[in-house]
């Protein structure tokens, strides 16, 4: 008889990796402040590990678990995503109040750098995201403070 | 209380841990025209979870399988984060992929 509980969680695995890319981003882009996201993401991981220590059957266990630990790490990710953005390493939405100011400020783009086929070569990127990096961050958090 | 779960998913963490190192290692020495590679063994590696007749080794099997599948999928994009100089580019020749020609005819995925 064939065993489905791997099938089970390739798909989760698959799916909640590809949620978590996807979503961090969107997330991030769109929230004016990200701190009640990373809440949110934090309290939803927790609850399903939780859970998963009280499922009835290893498969459902599994499977929320695996979801509660992305969910968790999703949440460490907007911190990521956010320094990317301030990196340049990340498009900013200029709708969003947060990276407006960075645009404003000159510490984004708003060009998606990474939507590009490779070349096989290095590629010259805009002077903007060259020049900031992880200093640039931390002097606008400064000033933000 | 069932810790097998959470077992599953501190695996999975560390698989998708070791999926970073190696996509960038994988890029790096051979090039993203091997996707095919890892997406293969990942769909293997699933299949064969299927005949183990066991709950736990299916479940290790089917997660790692998951993860490769997932991998395959970053490889193009690894190859533009090296060549925008957000991870060290090889400017070395890379190997070619045994059956080149037909992967050249796919699409690269990437999600």
């Amino acid at each position: 008889m064939l065993e489905f509980t791997g099938l089970w969680m390739a798909l989760v695995t698959f799916l909640s990796i590809w949620c978590g890319h996807v979503g961090v981003r969107w997330l991030e882009a769109h929230s004016p402040n990200i701190r009640p996201p990373i809440i949110i993401l934090l309290v939803s991981g927790i609850t399903l590990n939780v859970y998963a220590l009280f499922a009835p059957n290893l498969t459902l266990s599994g499977v929320s678990s695996i979801i509660g630990i992305t969910l968790m790490w999703d949440a460490l990710e907007m911190y990521r995503q956010q320094g990317r953005v301030l990196k340049g390493h990340a498009p900013a939405n200029p709708n969003n109040p947060r990276h407006a100011a960075y645009l404003a400020a000159g510490k984004a783009i708003t060009e998606d750098l990474l939507d590009r086929e490779p070349q096989g070569s290095p590629v010259e990127q805009p002077t903007a995201a060259r020049a900031q990096g992880a200093p640039a961050y931390k002097q606008y958090r400064e000033v933000e403070a | 209380m069932m810790w097998e779960g959470i077992a599953l998913g501190l695996f999975s963490f560390g698989i998708i841990g070791f999926g970073f190192f190696w996509v960038i290692r994988m890029e790096y020495h051979l090039g993203y025209l091997w996707w095919p590679y890892p997406m293969t063994l990942g769909i293997l590696l699933v299949v064969l979870s299927l005949f183990t007749g066991n709950a736990g080794w299916s479940a290790l099997l089917g997660i790692t399988g998951g993860s490769f599948i997932w991998g395959a999928t970053e490889l193009k994009e690894q190859a533009v984060r090296a060549e925008l100089g957000w991870f060290k580019f090889n400017p070395n020749p890379k190997p070619n992929p045994p059956g080149l020609r037909w992967i050249k005819k796919i699409k690269a995925p990437h999600l």
